[in-house]
């Protein structure tokens, strides 16, 4: 079998701008999916019922759908619900948000849980408002612990990303397709992709090791 | 000033605080004491309304904490708490852990609060733990540091829940001095504590508590020489041996 690795090279700019929207969707949808998992979080430890019941709703909707599916609701039902069509990639982008926080969530919200109720007891004591409260003393102290987790769903989210192929967003997976039905070459547009996927999340998990035995140390 | 009215309580099905009536002067010193789960924390965290009550009402300068215009948060202000595991806060600095409320609630400039905050920590002496984090003190100057957190808001009135139960018995003094003095100083408190040592010497009233009730009252002399229940004598035995 022979490689010919020139299949890269030669499109390299082509290649690189699908993974250049694959990191735009993987991180909007991450920096989006940690605030509305933030708020859900917090919603799934309220006393309100009206607060708490739509939270755990709408996580037990998202976390029990797959998540090809989500993709597809929200590309097909946006232009619905607003009355134009969006874009691939905006709708991409309010799906993978919106599916993410859900995971988001529950890892906030374990989060949240560790830290002692004191702590909350202490800053309401001397006059802290929820909000204020979870801004300066819980939400800083949950970060901490929660650090491994979320890095851990922030790689699954850089790698959930390339399902958006199938609404047809050239992202990183996409491109090395429409490469290949060009020129044929299949094994080594892929091994590359799988590479490139590799490079990055490996990266990534480093840093999460680095984190929790910093964490264990601590 | 607080007066409790016939205040009870209930989690769930399990009524926790009972009939409770109290009322705390200005300037005077209440001990609470009794059992575990009598319902002591839950009776000192209604009064700055940590805890929702069912029946009854408590007032606090006059302001009703059953009136729904009644703000909390400036309620709070006005009312100190330490707690018996200190809770201070662990990702921030000791001096962080007194000025943040000043800063962030009372809106005091940075060099305000913190200059406050070393006068506060000279007061409970230990002002050259102000760059450490809490983690790195000892459990009876985290106690001061939390103490030092909650005057830092000047409030007028100081709830301590058990302060030095979490202690190990050489650091119980250091606290009691800094509580002893805070007393003296005409600070009105009240005090969940089995130390007795600390009533006799600034409780200007002590109640024993049992099953959510108040079941004895009285000055130090009296409750001490001789109190009337069968459950504070057995209750006094059991620690005064
Ligand atoms: N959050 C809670 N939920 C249910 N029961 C509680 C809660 N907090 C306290 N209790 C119960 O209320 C009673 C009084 O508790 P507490 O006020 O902590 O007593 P004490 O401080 O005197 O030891 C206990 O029986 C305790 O189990
Ligand atoms: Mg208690």
């Amino acid at each position: 079998m022979n490689f010919e690795w020139q299949v890269i090279s030669n499109n390299f700019f082509f290649l690189m701008g699908g993974l250049v929207t694959t990191l735009e969707l993987a991180l909007i949808a991450i920096a989006g999916g940690l605030v509305l998992g933030t708020l859900v979080g917090m919603g799934r430890l309220s006393k309100l019922k009206s607060i708490y019941y739509p939270s755990t709703l709408f996580v037990n909707l998202m976390r029990t759908q797959p998540l090809i599916l989500v993709i597809f609701w929200f590309y097909f039902l946006m232009p619905l619900i607003l009355g134009r069509p969006i874009g691939g990639f905006t709708s991409a982008v309010i799906a993978f948000t919106v599916f993410e926080a859900s995971y988001f969530a529950e890892i906030i919200r374990a989060g949240i849980q560790s830290i002692s109720k004191g702590q909350i007891d202490a800053a309401y004591s001397t006059g802290f408002t929820y909000w204020q409260a979870m801004r300066y003393f819980i939400i800083p102290q949950a970060l901490k612990n929660m650090m491994p987790s979320l890095i851990t769903q922030a790689v699954v989210v850089f790698q959930d990303t390339s399902l958006a192929y199938v609404i047809g967003l050239r992202e990183f997976l996409r491109s090395a397709n429409v490469v290949d039905a060009r020129e044929m070459r299949s094994v080594e547009l892929y091994l590359f992709v799988g590479l490139v996927y590799f490079i990055v999340c490996f990266s990534m998990s480093r840093v999460c090791k680095k984190l929790e035995l910093k964490k264990e140390n601590a | 000033m607080i007066e409790i009215i016939n205040v009870s309580k209930w989690f769930g099905e399990h009524k926790v605080l009972d009939n409770v009536n109290e009322t705390i002067n200005k300037g005077q010193v209440v001990v609470i004491c009794g059992p575990s789960g009598s319902g002591k924390s839950t009776l000192l965290k209604s009064l700055n309304g940590l805890e929702p009550f069912q029946e009854g009402d408590i007032r606090v300068d006059g302001i009703s904490l059953k009136d729904p215009k009644t703000n909390f948060i400036m309620l709070r202000q006005k009312m100190g708490m330490v707690f018996q595991r200190f809770e201070l806060y662990p990702h921030l600095k000791v001096l962080e852990n007194i000025t943040i409320a000043p800063i962030k609630v009372l809106n005091q400039s940075k060099s305000k609060a913190g200059q406050k905050a070393m006068e506060l920590l000279e007061r409970v002496g230990i002002p050259e733990q102000a760059e450490k984090y809490p983690g790195n003190l000892s459990g009876g100057q985290q106690q001061r540091v939390a103490i030092a957190r909650a005057l830092a808001m000047e409030p007028d009135i100081m709830l301590f829940d058990e302060p030095t139960s979490a202690l190990d018995p050489e650091m119980i003094k250091e606290v009691l001095d800094v509580m002893v003095d805070l007393a003296k100083s005409g600070m009105t408190m009240a005090v969940v504590t089995h130390e007795m040592g600390f009533a006799k010497e600034v409780a200007d009233e002590i109640i024993f508590m049992d099953e959510g009730r108040i079941v004895e009252r009285g000055t130090d002399k009296s409750f001490f020489e001789n109190p009337e229940s069968e459950r504070a004598k057995e209750f006094l035995r059991k620690i005064l041996i």
